[in-house]
């Protein structure tokens, strides 16, 4: 083989190499940092590229898509000295290659190690209570330092979350007998202030009616009062009218009255059902006598024009049935 | 198996630069092609012009080394070829669009609210509340001027 043939192949694999080291297809999602001798010149974005072929070196393929680090389990001491273990989650993206390369030695270690002290001091700065009830500001405290503490290195630390908060078993059954006693609690007061307000209800219902009925009693008495005053009134006018009619008449007017009474009070006698035979005391008979009296009163009032009637009526032949004209009622 | 290859002659050309275009789609790189292109130019010319097969050789590797910088010169990467060009570029998504500040800017440095996260910002120093405008995207760090 003569060295022109030698030449020849030589020269079609270094072209080949050549191209081969030159040309570089950088995949979406990454970019790949380009050190000549040793030394960060450039960074590569995705799509084809090419470099200075024996010069530059492909140095680190970083991805630039978000990622998501698990940060691990640890024991955490809070503020009144209950030790709960907690694991979280943090979601980082790089936005600066070169600086995500060479600014920091292991990317993925930094930010875990960061937040999980920072976990620690945060959380140790919190009460238990606070810390099962406040992950929102965990979280967001957790996020602002770590995001600031990550910035030199061109990484963006999009979101810290806390995972799990387990609390020692003991702390946990006492949480939940805490939590019962406190309903139970609830439930006693609630029965107690039901219990309290129908009996305050049923005190104010019967008040109520004692003085309801009260005021009922004394209208009542209001108004026997007004009615034995109205009455009494009337019974002193009548006596009155009757004492003046008689300080003008006859006191023989008297005598008709009481006649009158006394006939009405005997012909009730008569009609109640089972009184058929009535006895009268004899004095009952002078009653008759009052008849006389009505005549006289008779005689007063008509004067002597009745007189004279009655004297034609004896004169002549008046029927005996015909009756004393009736004296006007008072 | 050289007897082959002899016997075939200029043909071998031709058939390395098909089969390095064919491969060119199974392992991605772009530059298997160019060689095909240059296997395949090879031949042609040694069609028409009688010639050795190392000055053939040579000619491959010739051809082959000058196709990069035309290939550089035809396919100049168009920066907004892409569907999404801004695809793992979050940052450079959010230039020009105006947001209030979170936290006041003090020595140059503050914070607004972007999506569920927060976003610290460089600017001149202005108080909490203020509407901002995102001017200038390097990296993770948003520089920002009064909207």
């Amino acid at each position: 083989m003569s060295g022109f043939d030698i030449f020849a192949i030589v020269l079609v694999l270094l072209v080949i190499v050549t191209l081969l080291a030159g040309v570089k297809t950088v995949p979406q999602g990454y970019d790949w940092t380009i050190e000549r001798f040793g030394k960060y010149t450039q960074t590569l974005s995705p799509g084809l590229n090419l470099i200075v072929p024996y010069f530059d070196r492909v140095g680190r393929k970083i991805n630039m898509m978000e990622q998501v680090i698990d940060i691990p389990e640890q024991e955490v001491i809070t503020k009144d000295n209950a030790t709960v273990t907690v694991d979280g989650v943090a979601f980082y993206q790089v936005f600066d290659a070169a600086k995500a390369s060479y600014e920091v030695s292991n990317l993925n270690q930094a930010i875990t190690v960061l937040t999980m002290t920072n976990i620690r001091s945060v959380m140790g700065s919190m009460d238990l209570d606070q810390v099962l009830s406040h992950r929102d500001e965990i979280n967001e405290r957790l996020l602002r330092v770590v995001d600031a503490a990550v910035s030199p290195w061109g990484v963006k630390v999009n979101r810290i979350e806390i995972k799990d908060i387990v609390p020692p078993a003991d702390l946990v059954e006492a949480m939940g007998r805490q939590m019962k006693a406190e309903r139970v609690k609830r439930a006693d007061i609630l029965a107690a202030e039901g219990q309290r307000q129908s009996e305050i209800l049923r005190a104010e219902g019967a008040k109520q009616g004692q003085i309801l009925q009260a005021e009922g009693r004394k209208e009542a008495a209001f108004r026997d009062a007004e009615a034995r005053e109205r009455s009494a009134e009337a019974e002193a006018k009548a006596t009155q009218m009757v004492s003046d009619a008689i300080a003008k008449g006859d006191v023989a007017a008297l005598n008709y009255f009481i006649a009158d009474k006394y006939i009405k009070a005997f012909g009730q006698l008569a009609d109640s059902p089972n009184q058929k035979v009535i006895m009268l005391p004899v004095e009952a008979m002078s009653m008759l006598g009052s008849l006389a009296g009505i005549g006289e009163i008779a005689k007063a009032t008509f004067g002597e024009s009745a007189a004279s009637a009655a004297a034609a009526a004896r004169r002549g032949s008046v029927p005996t049935g015909s009756t004393p004209p009736a004296v006007p009622p008072r | 198996m050289t007897d082959m290859l002899v016997s075939l002659g200029t043909w071998n050309w031709l058939i390395f630069g098909f089969i390095l275009m064919a491969l060119e789609t199974i392992a991605p790189g772009v530059f298997l092609f160019w060689l095909g292109l240059a296997a395949l130019l090879v031949g042609l010319i040694s069609f028409a012009v009688a010639m050795s097969w190392q000055i053939q050789l040579v000619m491959f590797a010739i051809f082959a080394a000058a196709a990069v910088p035309v290939w550089r010169r035809l396919a100049r990467p168009k920066p907004d070829a892409s569907a999404s060009p801004f695809l793992n570029k979050r940052t450079e998504a959010l230039l020009g669009r105006e947001f209030t500040l979170e936290k006041p800017i003090i020595d140059g440095s503050g914070t607004v609210r972007i999506g569920d996260t927060v976003w610290r910002v460089a600017g001149p120093d202005t108080p909490a509340g203020t509407r901002v405008k995102v001017v200038q995207v390097e990296g993770a760090n948003l520089t920002v001027a009064a909207a």
